[in-house]
């Protein structure tokens, strides 16, 4: 577990920059002070009472960055134990249309009843792991090729939907955008609250879950062994749900860090998720952070939807995987 | 001393209104190795995926009277162990680690486990970079950490060369003392030499049951349609097809 502490380390460093960092400058004097005992009880009972930079610091800043962390955490637990479902190592939440479901079920709760967005995520995510797990199965088998033919036909299908309702909507489009393509900008403190929620609940379970991760890994083999395949093969499916939707319901659809993260990890910890999922968790933390910090500064003053620079990044690591697959090096 | 570990059993298993076992009933016991043999497709996996609960048949797998088709996989782990059909291993778990998942069910000891198969010195080494025949012994390992009373194994030698082949014969035979031992074999002769009970599965039937000692080349004949001859040098027993 010694290795798992400069994942710790990056997380703190990247967390502290992400908040000194931004469009105004503020000094790191400024910084502090904004943390003082005051703004904080300021914060608590009526926000908008702060002065500008501490404004900036706890209420803008402060949510967005650990709401980013916290959705490179869910999304970076949902990639391993996706991959551990399927499988599979090109699995991720993105990829295989969960986020395109979640996405749908946020839309549609944007237009209909805002205040479920969340709960409607988690059931488009649900709904559509279910057609792609249903889609893609050959013989108790799920072969790369109808995995990322499932996830492509169903991620076409949820992104005209979306697009859809998002159009009938009318207003905001430029919010709706931004949101398609993932962002934590505007990201409020209640945000956090909802998937400070689902990621503890989510990753606890995983955590709890390794020895069943493991096994997962066996396929059918594993019954022989005691694992009661199908009913945590149900349970690891919601819980990606849940880590997933309420991920998509905050911050948009954002991919890759699924994927990324659990591999670049199982090349440092190898495939054993009792070290894995804790590793790949504070990596996608950290990435998703960084991620943001490109977000905000590459245009400044302007910013970029994070989910264009995790594609820029992600996509390309994509097809490199897919090449090493295609030669027969793809191991865990 | 306990009594003698005895499994009997009697299966019938369809698969898209075809049926792939016909009413398949044999024992087995503590002591006696039982080979399984048979043409290809006769239906020797999936008798065995059929009694480790991977597939549901119908009819039961009584060991000492428990039904072991009835129980929840983690409590049938307890009792039945399954060696699969060797496959290229996927992930890069260490072997330490790889037969530790067998102790899911039980916690048995992956250390007595390993040596058990003579692999404990190389517990800290990626599967994915043993030979085959080393895969094969780490495989037998991950089933003996679920501390079972019966072991079933598939095609246990395929693929082997003759030394580790050996090896692994020579280890169920040790296995045998303490357990009920089923292996599916591919290789007639292994089969012939080592199994103290013999049973020839073809198209889902059991077509012949009893000590190799007594196989005929008449049975041979009808089961594999080829003309063979069983020759013995050495107490060695060996089958070869004629023209």
């Amino acid at each position: 577990m010694k290795k798992l502490i400069p994942l710790l380390i990056s997380s703190v460093l990247l967390i502290l920059l992400g908040i000194a960092v931004g469009p105004v400058r503020i000094s790191l004097s400024g910084i502090l002070a904004s943390f003082s005992l005051e703004n904080i009880k300021i914060a608590f009972s009526s926000p908008n009472m702060l002065e500008e930079n501490a404004y900036i610091i706890l209420q803008i800043r402060l949510p967005r960055i650990i709401l980013a962390y916290l959705v490179g955490v869910s999304l970076a637990s949902a990639g391993t134990a996706s991959q551990a479902l399927f499988k599979n190592p090109l699995a991720d939440p993105y990829i295989i249309g969960i986020s395109g479901g979640a996405a749908v079920g946020a839309s549609l709760a944007a237009l209909y009843f805002p205040q479920y967005m969340s709960i409607s995520a988690l059931f488009g995510a649900v709904l559509a792991v279910f057609t792609v797990y249903k889609i893609a199965k050959v013989n108790g088998h799920i072969p790369v090729d109808t995995l990322l033919l499932a996830g492509i036909a169903l991620g076409f299908f949820t992104s005209a939907l979306t697009s859809y309702l998002l159009y009938v909507r009318k207003e905001g489009i430029h919010n709706a955008i931004f949101w398609l393509m993932g962002t934590f900008n505007g990201s409020e403190w209640d945000d956090v609250k909802l998937v400070l929620f689902s990621s503890t609940l989510g990753v606890i379970f995983l955590f709890f879950t390794w020895k069943e991760l493991n096994l997962l890994l066996l396929g059918e083999e594993s019954i022989s062994m005691g694992l009661d395949i199908n009913l945590y093969r149900k349970l690891i499916i919601g819980v990606i749900s849940l880590l997933t939707s309420f991920a998509v319901a905050t911050s948009g659809i954002i991919g890759f860090v699924g994927l990324i993260s659990p591999h670049a990890m199982r090349i440092v910890f190898g495939p054993n998720h009792k070290r894995l999922l804790p590793a790949s968790a504070l990596f996608g933390g950290s990435l998703m952070v960084f991620a943001d910090i490109l977000a905000r500064m590459l245009l400044r003053p302007s910013e970029i939807p994070v989910g264009i620079i995790t594609a820029l990044f992600g996509a390309p690591f994509f097809i490199y995987l897919l090449m090493k697959k295609k030669r027969g090096e793809l191991l865990g | 001393m306990s009594s003698l570990v005895r499994l009997e059993v009697r299966v019938s298993f369809s698969y898209n209104q075809k049926e792939v076992l016909k009413n398949v009933s044999f024992s087995a016991e503590e002591g006696k190795l039982l080979a399984i043999v048979g043409p290809n497709g006769a239906g020797k996996s999936t008798l065995l995926k059929c009694l480790v609960g991977i597939l549901k048949p119908k009819g039961y797998a009584k060991l000492n009277g428990i039904n072991l088709l009835n129980l929840k996989p983690k409590e049938r782990a307890k009792y039945i162990s399954y060696v699969p059909q060797s496959s290229y291993p996927e992930f890069a778990f260490t072997v330490e680690e790889f037969v530790e998942l067998g102790s899911y069910a039980t916690g048995g000891t992956v250390e007595d486990a390993l040596k058990t198969v003579g692999m404990w010195e190389r517990k800290h080494e990626l599967v994915t970079k043993l030979s085959g025949g080393e895969y094969q012994l780490v495989l037998v390992a991950r089933a003996l950490a679920q501390g079972s009373n019966v072991m079933l194994l598939d095609e246990p030698t395929s693929h082997l060369d003759i030394n580790h082949a050996l090896r692994i014969m020579n280890l169920l035979k040790a296995l045998k003392k303490e357990k009920v031992v089923v292996a599916v074999m591919h290789d007639l002769n292994l089969a012939l030499n080592y199994a103290d009970n013999l049973l020839i599965l073809d198209k889902g039937e059991v077509r012949w049951i009893g000590k190799p000692s007594k196989l005929t080349p008449e049975v041979l004949e009808e089961v594999y349609e080829i003309k063979a001859k069983i020759t013995e040098v050495d107490s060695l027993k060996i089958v070869t097809a004629i023209e």
